[in-house]
């Protein structure tokens, strides 16, 4: 909301014309003696070299899948393999133009894309940084099994029998593939070439290239970006969002100098007409052609054009032009790339779903049937020459199949090493030290510093918690931690809905506006996927953001790119990949059933993620510091309840800079007869609780704050269990399945026998969130947390409870499914 | 239509019953009247008699279950036939099994009682128990769990139960205390350091000893006996009188007692029938102490321990103080009789307001009774043995019988208690048959 662009009624009420610019269909009118010309003989066989290796190479996937043996080679590969055969002129005509700083993100469907993309680099890099990228990558033992295994005529020569070999053995998930075997066929990638990951996910790759997008733009890095994504995708809400991210108008309108311009990003759709089995223009979609699309986005039409996948010249020629237009800042660009699977969407594919007249008449156009009769016509190779180049391609697929199948040659990873790549636990203070972050006002006049300078540290002054507007906040820790690593890390930006000028929903970042310029801080549209997505693609390409989702509600609009994105491209990658990703997400209350649920839970559940929910502004700035330090996902919860609270446990939240780590809990109160474990804002209705069974009953609790949820140290509350030998917890997230009955059960396992009753848990009831009046039926309260405790661990004397915390009534409960 | 077996009340005190084994199977064909089971109440065991005849179709309880009475615990119909209707609802079921719980609790107890909630007490997980804290701790303690009333919830025996029992144990290491929680005996003094009990020093069963699990007549006589001891202060005073008179009485009942229509009075119902009149004139020895309170009763309900097959038992003689000589003795030797037989109605068993033990035929001849709590009274009877007395200057012997009053000096004093006693012993020296009418 930017206070300089007038929203001006005489000019929205104006009557007249929307104007659509034209999109081109097919527009490439080219001929092969022109390009012979232009780029000259061996560039075009080498094109059909390229060609003829992808189908060979997808050819020895069906051999193997269907048949279970090619040239000779047995192996039973269990795996997925979703073949481009027909598709090869699209991918090839693409890499022709890219450079090895282009980066390619893909699908399920992509072996023809990593080929493509592989080979063209392979072309353009020297022979001394080509052999300097095979030896370092994971200590050169990929390399090393192709070198000692295969004779290789040139170095390029060992650069493709390393690329397919590489590739091959990361499709049957081997340790010497790409990424260890980790990734697999719909997954492999290989960095050092410009290949960046492939999606399982249909349209996973539109949000997380427009990421990378937005990193080579803000971090002025070379090259573009390329969204490979299938026509069907165009029915997926993220990849909308992420087309409308990358076209966002502020790239343009506000933001500043060198800065304006779009993103550099192709979006470009392989449209094979089919998604499975559903038809795309003519039953599942309503664009007709799918170029349609870029008209609807920006008054660019996001130059969009159908372009000729079936002949690479045409692939080629579009990726030149379009790259002009990106680089005269008017990104970002949609393709429709049109082309055609001969195989199955997967070999267990009846394509019952189209007919052989269908299949006849693109076979009938094949791609490499046709170039290959051009370039012959032309003269520029024979029918033996051909026979030679497609003879060389099958000794270099049957030389990586003899290989990647042989369990001594090409071992599996031990599944131990999963374990070290969950998580890459760095520390870094700057993504890119050789850069000075840019930053405006962060000294004294900083209109927020200036505020805060004026506040107590300390919580408590004179022996009483001290009045909400003199002290230093929750929101002002979490502004402190983040503006010091804006001040370190030069790659840091910070975006959400209403980021910038409002300052976050909730004022955590009021003052950041006036530190910090457009593309460091910004407001993203109400896109909650792409928010999380483009994240994803920023911190893979290597940039630390923060990212927000202003309820933890609308998490499941990100779904996929929390649980399959943020979580998994560590791993996935083998550790190559970092994520330096934190994403904030506030929890509410007030708001009724839709914005105001915790859902720790949720992402406990998905390997990959670290998981913090701070409950004191000290807390809140140590953390936030450690995880803004760290290269790993991390999921940063806060209590909307909380904001506004000062520090009542530590002495101060100090001005400078410290870190709490995650892992540990930390102790609130000491006693011996009860252990009591919250989460977030619930600790201080615990503490109530605390109150009264100290002075009504005697009772002492030993009180854990479980500050860190992934990864706990469950040390001291194993010890504490012991000691007390009861145990209740407690936390404002539905009962069912929350973190505190994952925490309770494993405490039941690692401290059972010093347990006197069962671990209860008081969570929220398994019901909508009602009105803020009605909350505290719904929220646990310090009553619930005594009448636990009276029916299930300790009688309390002359104790009368209000609420039915027996285990009768969890039987009703569950047995009414509420 | 099935018919349900009931598991029936025994007496108005019996809330649950322990089925201690089925003697039918499913399926087996039975007739009305034929013994299904025998069931045992705190006090008693009893035959299960078939309400019907029929096939057992299902049997819904297994031995060894404590179970509430009035609850169906099999059904008997035709083959096959479904009996779901008459199966107990798991939610019923449980709830009257930790309100039996509940109830078993001990009055005397200073501890809380739980639940004073508003709430229905806990279905599941409750039903007594014991925590594995609370077993640890008894483990390490030597403490034997089975004599412990549980205060956690349900009834479920938790750390401080195991605690506060173990708190009247002797000091043990650690494999004697395994090893007394198994069942071994410890001394109250040890031979390591400061006294402490070690495992060499406990006894172990005799060799080729049995391992036999505790019945639930055993069990309930452990906890009450154990119950007893660490809740009352006892004090037990000893005092002998001249038996002349009543031997007297009881020769000339041998003799003459058929003809003139007496009962076969023994000096055992003369001791207890004197007893009772002496309670009359000493209200507070004929009462229970409730831990802040003391009722004291207008009615002498006489409990006569007994040694029985499986173990002792106390049957009661209700409103003994209404009873003339004759009519008590024929009560009492009825009520040992059943007693003995198993077969006596449970209700018979409890109410006592004072006991009477006799350990005189074993030749014992004083001893130190432990209280039957809450009563504030019980009294030990020795055998007789001659005793030198100075008479006319000279001495002679008579025939003497010491008796040994314990006292619950929470409740009574000993004074009270001397004078007691010592009213007692009067009126047994100076017994007439016909006084006693
Ligand atoms: C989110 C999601 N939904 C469904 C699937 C299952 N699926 C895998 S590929 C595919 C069709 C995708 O079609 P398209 O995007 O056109 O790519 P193509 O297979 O044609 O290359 C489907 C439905 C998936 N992997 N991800
Ligand atoms: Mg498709």
């Amino acid at each position: 909301m930017p206070k300089h662009q007038i929203v001006d009624p005489t000019q929205e009420r104006k009557p007249g014309k929307l104007e659509f610019p034209e999109v081109p269909l097919n527009a490439y009118d080219g001929t092969i003696a022109d390009e012979l010309k232009n780029l000259g003989k061996d560039a075009l066989l080498g094109m059909l070299e390229d060609m003829l290796l992808i189908r060979e190479f997808e050819n020895m996937l069906n051999e193997i899948k269907t048949a279970g043996v090619y040239e000779g080679v047995e192996y039973d590969h269990k795996g997925p393999a979703h073949l481009s055969m027909g598709q090869e002129a699209s991918s090839v005509g693409q890499a022709f133009h890219l450079t090895v700083d282009d980066h390619i993100f893909g699908s399920h469907r992509s072996h023809g894309e990593i080929l493509a993309k592989g080979m063209s680099a392979i072309r353009k890099l020297d022979d001394k940084s080509l052999l300097a990228i095979m030896k370092e990558f994971m200590g050169g033992e990929c390399l090393s099994i192709v070198e000692s295994n295969i004779k290789t005529s040139s170095v390029k020569d060992l650069g493709r029998q390393f690329l397919v070999y590489g590739a091959l053995a990361e499709i049957f998930g081997r340790k010497p593939g790409f990424n260890r075997g980790l990734g697999g066929s719909m997954h492999a990638f290989f960095t050092p070439f410009g290949i960046y990951p492939n999606n399982a996910i249909v349209g996973g790759s539109a949000d997380i290239a427009t990421g990378a997008a937005l990193f080579k733009k803000i971090n002025r890095k070379p090259g573009i970006v390329i969204g490979n994504i299938g026509d069907a995708s165009m029915g997926c809400g993220p990849v909308w969002e992420a087309i409308n991210f990358a076209a966002m108008s502020q790239f343009t309108t506000l933001w500043e100098d060198e800065m304006k311009g779009g993103l550099p990003i192709i979006m470009n759709f392989m449209n094979n007409f089919y998604g499975m089995g559903g038809q795309t223009s003519t039953e599942t979609m309503a664009y007709d052609v799918l170029a349609r699309m870029g008209a609807g986005v920006n008054s660019d039409a996001m130059h969009a054009e159908r372009v000729d996948g079936y002949n690479p010249l045409a692939v080629a020629d579009a990726i030149k032009r379009k790259r002009a237009i990106i680089e005269k800042g008017e990104g970002p660009v949609l393709l429709d790339t049109l082309t055609y699977r001969y195989s199955g969407h997967s070999p267990s594919d009846a394509s019952s779903y189209r007919g052989k007249d269908e299949m006849d008449l693109w076979h009938n156009v094949d791609s490499i049937e046709w170039f290959s009769g051009e370039l012959q016509e032309a003269g520029a190779i024979d029918n033996n020459g051909l026979e030679t180049i497609k003879r060389d391609i099958v000794s270099v697929t049957a030389s990586a199949c003899r290989l990647a199948a042989d369990d001594a040659i090409s071992p599996r990873i031990q599944a131990s090493f999963i374990e070290d790549v969950m998580f890459s636990n760095k520390q870094r203070d700057s993504y890119d030290e050789s850069r000075e972050p840019e930053l405006l006002e962060v000294g004294a006049n900083n209109p927020r510093i200036k505020l805060l300078k004026k506040r107590s540290r300390a919580g408590i002054v004179d022996g009483k918690p001290a009045p909400k507007n003199k002290v230093i906040q929750f929101r002002d820790a979490i502004f402190e931690a983040v503006l010091h690593r804006f001040k370190e890390d030069p790659t840091l930006v910070a975006y959400g809905e209403e980021n910038r000028d409002w300052g976050g929903a909730f004022a955590c970042y009021r003052g950041l506006t006036e530190a910090l310029p457009y593309h460091r801080l910004f407001n993203s549209p109400i896109s909650e996927a792409a928010i999380v997505g483009t994240a994803v693609g920023y911190a893979l390409e290597g940039g630390r953001v923060l990212a927000e989702l202003m309820y933890c509600d609308f998490m499941g609009r990100a779904g996929d790119e929390i649980f399959n994105q943020m979580s998994k491209w560590q791993s996935m990658s083998a550790g190559v990949l970092e994520m330096p990703l934190v994403l904030r997400v506030s929890v509410g209350s007030k708001y009724g059933a839709q914005h105001s649920q915790d859902w720790t839970a949720l992402c406990n559940h998905i390997p990959g993620l670290k998981i913090c929910f701070p409950a004191t502004p000290y807390d809140a700035k140590g953390m936030l510091n450690t995880a803004l330090r760290g290269s790993d996902p991390v999921i940063f919860f806060e209590s909307q309840r909380l904001y506004d609270i000062g520090e009542l446990f530590e002495p101060e939240v100090p001005e400078g800079y410290y870190e709490v780590p995650f892992g540990p809990p930390a102790k609130r109160r000491d006693g011996s007869d009860i252990t009591i474990i919250t989460i977030g804002a619930t600790l201080y209705r615990a503490l109530q609780a605390t109150d009264i069974l100290e002075q009504k009953h005697g009772l002492k609790a030993d009180v854990w704050d479980c500050r860190s949820i992934n990864p706990l140290d469950y040390e001291p509350l194993v010890e504490s269990v012991k000691k007390t030998g009861r145990l209740l917890l407690a936390s404002d997230a539905c009962e069912r399945g929350s973190v505190m009955q994952s925490i309770a059960q494993n405490l039941s396992q690692m401290a059972f026998d010093a347990l006197d009753a069962p671990p209860v848990v008081v969570g929220s009831r398994n019901w909508i969130t009602p009105c803020a009046e009605m909350e505290d039926s719904f929220f646990p309260q310090p009553e619930w947390i005594l009448d636990a405790i009276h029916e299930q661990i300790l009688p309390l004397p002359s104790h009368l409870v209000t609420s039915n915390q027996t285990t009768g009534e969890a039987v009703r409960r569950a047995r009414m499914g509420v | 239509m099935a018919t349900a077996i009931m598991m029936p009340r025994q007496g108005q005190s019996v809330e649950s019953c322990v089925l201690v084994d089925w003697l039918v199977s499913r399926g087996d064909e039975v007739k009305e009247g034929q013994v299904l089971a025998n069931i045992e109440t705190d006090k008693a065991v009893f035959e299960l008699e078939s309400p019907a005849a029929g096939t057992i179709v299902d049997l819904f309880f297994e031995e060894g279950d404590d179970i509430p009475v009035l609850i169906n615990i099999g059904a008997i119909g035709s083959q096959g036939e479904d009996v779901d209707d008459l199966r107990p609802d798991p939610t019923t079921l449980a709830a009257a099994q930790t309100e039996t719980q509940t109830t078993e609790a001990p009055s005397s107890s200073a501890l809380p009682a739980p639940s004073s909630g508003a709430t229905a007490p806990p279905a599941a997980g409750g039903g007594g128990g014991i925590s594995p804290r609370a077993r640890n701790a008894a483990a390490r303690g030597g403490v034997n769990v089975n004599t412990l009333a549980g205060t956690g919830p349900g009834g479920r025996i938790i750390e401080r139960d195991v605690l506060n029992a173990a708190a009247n144990m002797p000091h043990m290491n650690r494999a004697a205390a395994e090893a007394a929680s198994q069942g071994m005996t410890a001394p109250a003094q040890g031979s390591g350091p400061g006294g402490m009990v070690l495992a060499r020093d406990l006894k172990a069963p005799a060799e080729g000893a049995v391992g036999k699990p505790l019945s639930g007549i055993r069990k309930l006589i452990a906890g009450r006996m154990h119950q007893s001891l660490a809740t009352t202060a006892q004090l037990t005073l000893h005092m002998s009188f001249n038996a002349t008179a009543i031997m007297t009485c009881r020769a000339h009942v041998k003799e003459k007692g058929k003809s003139l229509g007496l009962p076969n009075i023994t000096i055992n119902d003369i001791l207890a029938y004197n007893t009772v009149k002496t309670l009359v004139e000493f209200p507070e020895m004929n009462a229970h102490f409730l831990g802040n309170r003391i009722a004291q009763y207008p009615d002498v309900n006489m409990g006569i321990a007994t040694d029985t097959e499986r173990g002792l038992m106390v049957p009661v003689v209700h409103g003994a103080n209404n009873l003339s000589l004759a009519e008590f003795s024929v009560k009492a030797k009825q009520i040992l009789k059943d007693a003995q037989a198993a077969s006596i109605n449970p209700d018979l068993l409890s109410g006592g307001t004072f006991t009477i033990t006799n350990m005189g035929m074993l030749g014992i001849e004083k001893f130190t009774p432990i209280l039957n709590a809450p009563e504030v009274g019980i009294l030990g009877v020795g055998c007789p043995h001659l005793q030198p007395v100075m008479r006319d200057g000279e001495v002679t012997h008579i025939q003497a019988i010491t008796l040994s009053l314990t006292i619950d000096h929470q409740a009574v004093d000993g004074a009270p208690g001397a004078r007691f006693l010592k009213e007692l012993c009067m009126a047994l020296e100076t017994f007439e048959l016909t006084t006693g009418g």
